[in-house]
This record gives structure tokens, sequence and C-alpha cells, in this order.
């Protein structure tokens, strides 16, 4: 019973969001639904200068990226084999 | 469905058959835009509207009544045709039954594409969700013709489009918000998708993982393209892939629009504002959108969290691709070898990968990133019509009893508001943790606007 009220509370709020066309910003020729990066003002220039200035270089942030991946693997696994 | 032993694995099974395919559609995209020798993009209907008047809509009838849109979509049935029908033919299948199947197929994609770019449609449910909507309907009212069955294809159409979408995914990104944005969008991840498969399987006793691992990717990772690779790394059947895509674009759609009126409530900054949106809402577009209700600083941080977000989509994939292979599909306690890894692996990853390793190493650094943009805009219209063409399919194949069976009598539904409100939380106090100045110096941010 409670999942149903959830259920039909969250399409009717979803429902009255779209009727209202709330969120949309009139500039921008995309929603939640129909976008592409390619469609972002200004999103290629974020690609080609970038916005934040680092002194990391970048192949530490590569090695993180896959330590921890490879650690979060682990533990997945550890988990999964846990009986309860 | 692979039924030619003749045919070498390469050029006849599925999963390479996407690779290849998948691989000459971003080779004839990149020649057209580098060269500007030929016009090589795929359809769209511009955003039209059924009410009142919105801004850049263009009446049906005017985009109809162009030659442009026609040769455009010539172009892409024809392309979309030719290369499908050939991976038909050498997995084995009668391609004098497949053609008619696809063009009615194309037919109702099209439709599916039209209805999908109607204004208040468009902007806020995506084309996915019209996709079954529409597939749904024909399949539950008037049914599903024998002779349309054949073109019935949906992982081949995924796991193409998949390889197409590798080339918009850029390596380089990574590193544009330094180790803040790793932080933020690479720490959290992995934890929420690791927490949903313990809810899912372990607490909620929900015995279909690969819908588990769907919905914990499409939570933690970006939505709908995240579900469809996880999905097809997974194995998960079209119904789990229906209903994990389906509350995240609902929920997408509440986050969307509440989310930067709690955290404007709250008085946070900008910047911790639109990382914390970046981090937590499904889909870019709705990410873009609700930065921007908070102001330049927060978008320009939401886009960035969201770009490093969109390079996981092959990591994870990968990884629950080798879990399934190693945990979930093992048949004996025996430890799985690496040749039988091998045979599992889904072999569409590794061109997901290869895409997006030549864009990010090769085409951007060579060409500059108005190219790769130029590339990845047409790109993007031909790894939608392959999606397109799979939802469409997954609705024609689908009944609702099946679906409503696949919510496991609500639970499927509370995994994602609980894996949800875990992920908020922890990525708030990753946010808080990296960006308030309280641990670390606050990072400051070149705005173009």
């Amino acid at each position: 019973m409670v999942t149903i009220l959830v259920v039909v509370a969250i399409l009717v709020c979803a429902l009255w969001i779209m009727g209202h066309r709330l969120g949309l910003v009139p500039g921008y020729d995309f929603g939640a639904g129909a976008y592409y990066y390619a469609d972002i003002p200004g999103y290629e220039n974020i690609e080609k200068e970038g916005v934040y200035r680092t002194g990391v270089p970048y192949w530490v942030h590569v090695v993180l990226f896959i330590g921890w991946g490879w650690l979060m693997y682990r533990l997945w696994v550890w988990i999964d084999k846990r009986k309860k | 469905m692979e039924k030619q032993k003749s045919v070498p694995a390469f050029w006849g099974k599925e999963d390479w058959q996407a690779v290849w395919l998948g691989f000459i559609v971003i080779l004839i995209a990149c020649v057209a835009v580098l060269t500007k020798a030929f016009d090589f993009s795929a359809v769209k209907f511009s955003t039209w509207t059924l009410g009142e008047a919105a801004p850049k809509a263009t009446p049906l009838g005017t985009q109809l009544g162009t030659w442009v849109f026609w040769r455009k979509l010539i172009v892409t049935f024809v392309t979309l045709g030719i290369l499908f029908s050939i991976g038909v033919k050498l997995q084995g299948e009668k391609i004098k039954k497949y053609i008619p199947a696809f063009i009615c197929l194309f037919v109702i994609a099209l439709v599916v594409r039209m209805v999908s770019a109607e204004f208040t449609l468009n902007r806020y449910l995506e084309w996915a969700f019209w996709a079954l909507l529409i597939g749904l309907l024909i399949s539950n009212t008037v049914g599903v013709p024998n002779w349309l069955k054949p073109a019935i294809k949906t992982e081949f159409y995924i796991k193409t489009g998949l390889v197409i979408m590798g080339f918009s995914v850029l390596f380089s990104n990574i590193a544009k918000f330094g180790l803040y944005g790793l932080g933020i969008a690479w720490i959290v991840t992995p934890v929420v998708i690791i927490f949903m498969w313990w809810l899912g399987t372990k607490v909620l006793k929900i015995d279909n993982k690969p819908l588990v691992i769907t919905l914990a990717s499409a939570t933690s990772v970006c939505g709908t393209s995240a579900a469809i690779a996880t999905g097809a790394a997974s194995g998960a059947k079209k119904d789990d892939l229906s209903i994990a895509i389906s509350i995240s674009i609902i929920f997408t759609i509440l986050m969307m629009v509440f989310e930067p009126m709690i955290i404007k409530a709250a008085g946070m900054t900008q910047l911790m504002g639109g990382a914390l949106i970046g981090g937590t809402v499904d889909s870019t577009g709705a990410v873009v959108l609700a930065g921007n209700a908070l102001g330049p600083e927060a978008e320009q941080a939401a886009v960035l969290v969201k770009s490093i977000q969109n390079i996981l989509i092959g990591f994870i994939a990968f990884f629950v691709a080798v879990f399934f292979a190693t945990r979930v599909e093992k048949t004996s306690e025996k430890k799985v070898g690496a040749s039988e890894i091998w045979t599992r692996f889904p072999k569409f990853i590794l061109g997901f990968f290869a895409a997006s390793l030549i864009a990010s190493f090769l085409i951007q650094p060579i060409f500059g990133s108005g190219s790769v943009k130029e590339i990845n805009t047409v790109l993007d219209q031909y790894k939608n019509w392959c999606f397109v063409l799979a939802f469409t399919s997954i609705g024609l194949d689908t009944n609702f009893k099946e679906l409503a069976k696949q919510m496991h009598g609500g639970k499927v539904l509370w995994l994602y508001i609980i894996g949800q409100v875990f992920n908020i939380a922890l990525t708030l106090f990753a946010v808080w943790f990296l960006l308030s100045g309280v641990v670390f110096d606050i990072p400051v941010l070149d705005l173009f606007k």
C-alpha cells in the first residue's frame, strides 16, 4: 500500500512539473530528456582550455583512478562472498 | 542466433560485429567532418510543439517540407539498414526476412523520434521512455506480426550504439576538476554501487542480480547511458533495462527541480551545490539545468563533476562484466580461468574503450576539441538511432504483466530510493569535505560566461 502511494505521488509530482514546465532554461534547447554535451553553451571551452588549473600531474589522477577502482572491485567481491 | 559456423567469430558473432559496425560509423563521421567532403548527419527532428508556442520550436510541417530532412533520413536509413543487414547475414539469418522487418521497425522508430521531439515531452522524458511506451502499446494492443520479429534484435542495436557512444567519452576529462572532481565523482560512485548491490541482493533479497546492478549504476553514474552499458555487460533482460531506465527517468524530473530548491534553502555555496548536483542527478541534461538554477559557477561545477562521472561508464561496465563472468555466471566452485573469462566477456566493451581512447588521445590532440565536438554531434544521432531501435524492440517484445513482475513487489523502487538517498548523503559529505574550505582550500573556477 505504501509503495503504491509513493508511486502515485511520484507520478503526480512529475506530471505537475511537466505541466508547469518547471526547471527549464529558456536559452537552452534541451531538458532532462534531450541533451548532449555539444548542446551545452561554452562546453567546448571547458574541453579546450579547462576552467580549473591544477598543479597535480595528469598521471597522478590516472593512478588514483585505477587504484581506487581496483580496491573497490576487491571490496565488492569480498562483500558478495559473505553469506549475509 | 549465431548459426553459421563457417564465419569467423570476429565477423559472425554479435559482440564483435557491434565493434566493427560501430567503428565503420565512427570512421565515416570522422572523414565527413574532418574533410568536409560530405554531410553524414543523421536525421533528427527539431523541437516542435503541440500546444502553446515554445522557444526554438519549428512546426512539423516546416521540418517535413525541407529536402535536407529527407536527405538525412535517406542517409540514416541506408547506413543503418546496410550495416545491420550485413551483420544479420553474417550471423546466419535470412536477409530477405530481415529487410522488410527492419523497414517497419525503422518507421516505428521514426514515429518515436518525432513524438519525443515534442517540446514538453522532449524536455522531460528521454526518447528511451517513448520508444518503450510506443513499442509496449503496439505489442499489448494489436500485437506484433511474425514477419516483424526478425528485426527485433535489441542487444545487437544496443551494443553497436554503445561502441559509437564510446567516442564521446573523453578520458582527458578525468583531470578537468583536479583531485576535487575525482574525489567527488570517483570516490562516491563505486561505494554507492556496492551499497546498492549489498542492499538489493542481501537485504531486499532480489534474486535478479543483473537488475540490481543495472539500477545501481543508473543511480550512481549517469542514468540511461550507464544502465544500457551495465545492463549489456551483466546480461540483463529487456524488462530489467526497461524498469531501471523508467525509474531513473521519472526521478530525474523530480531531482532536477527540487534539488536546487533545497540547496538554495540550505544556503550552500554555488560551487558546493553544483558539485552535489553533478554527482547525484542522473541525466547530464538535467544536471546542467539544475546547476543553472543555482548560478553560473554551480553550472560549471556540475558539468565538471558529471563529465568525470561519464568516463566511469566504460570502467563500471568492464568491472561488471568481469564480476558476472567470474562470480555470478560460474557454474562450479572452481576459480574461473582467464580463457573462460575471455569467452564470457562481452567484447563490445573493448570497442567502447577503443573508441574512447582514440577520441581522447588521437583525434582530440591532433584535430582539436572543436572537431571532436562536430564529430560527436554527428555520432550522437547515430547512437540515438541505435538505442531507439533497441528500445522500440524491447517495447515490442514485452508485455505489461512481465514488466509488473520485475518490480518484485515494489522492492526495486525502494532499492532505488534508498540507494539515491545514500548517494546524496555520501556525495554531500564528499562535497563538504573537499569544497567547504574546512579541510582543503576552496578551488577557483574560471567562468566562461
